[in-house]
């Protein structure tokens, strides 16, 4: 594993056109909750002309996934249109290209939720708003989910 | 008899640091990233140290 470079990966998705909400423990994070996370965890549009931008971006990103590296599987469009996870390794680091998080939301559900945040160099990146991660959370109550929300919640109680 | 020391620390019920949130809530999104960036690096170069990948 080389070195986790996360404003590389939000810059060139966003140098290539690329429509996406970033959600996960990086957008949690951006949203001032003081927590670690070692990925970065999008969530794109899935139409037609974004996914050809996605797969260009993500082939200069030599992106491959995570499972069985050295067989260096590439993502597919057909991968990309699912709604699943895809949970990939790129020169920049781990990038998880998720087709919808939560129960089912996609891109257009999420984008609502989102603040326009500047992240450094001009970058200028969509993130998901603290009170929907938390929902998110609360609705899938996973053991990993629970055990976050303390943190999550004290934050956007101490942003109020 | 031990002296009684100012309680300076400010913690949750539920045991969440306070003083650690306020902080990071002072700084930007940008310096954020940067520092949660450096945080995960740190993290991989101690398990190359130990011989994790």
């Amino acid at each position: 594993m080389g070195s986790n470079d996360y404003l590389g990966v939000l810059r060139v998705l966003q140098e290539g056109g690329v429509a996406f909400v970033l959600v996960g423990g990086l957008a949690a994070a951006m949203n001032g909750a003081p927590i670690d996370t070692l990925d970065v965890d999008v969530v794109p549009a899935r139409d037609e002309e974004n996914l050809e931008k996605l797969l260009g971006v993500l082939s200069s990103m030599d992106a491959i996934y995570r499972i069985q590296p050295t067989r260096r599987l590439r993502p597919e469009a057909s991968h990309l249109r699912s709604a699943g996870h895809q949970n990939l390794t790129t020169k920049f680091g781990p990038l998880d290209v998720l087709g919808t998080i939560g129960r089912g939301l996609t891109y257009e559900d999420l984008l609502p939720h989102t603040i326009e945040m500047d992240i450094g160099d001009g970058i200028r990146v969509r993130v998901l708003d603290l009170q929907t991660i938390i929902a998110i959370k609360e609705e899938l109550a996973t053991e990993k989910d629970l055990a976050a929300l303390p943190l999550l919640r004290r934050t956007l109680r101490e942003k109020s | 008899m031990e002296e009684e020391l100012e309680d300076l620390t400010d913690y949750s019920e539920d045991g969440v640091d306070l003083t650690l949130v306020r902080w990071f809530l002072s700084i930007t999104p940008a310096e954020r990233l940067q520092y949660v960036q450096r945080r995960a690096n740190e993290v991989i170069a101690v398990w190359r140290l130990n011989g994790i990948e």
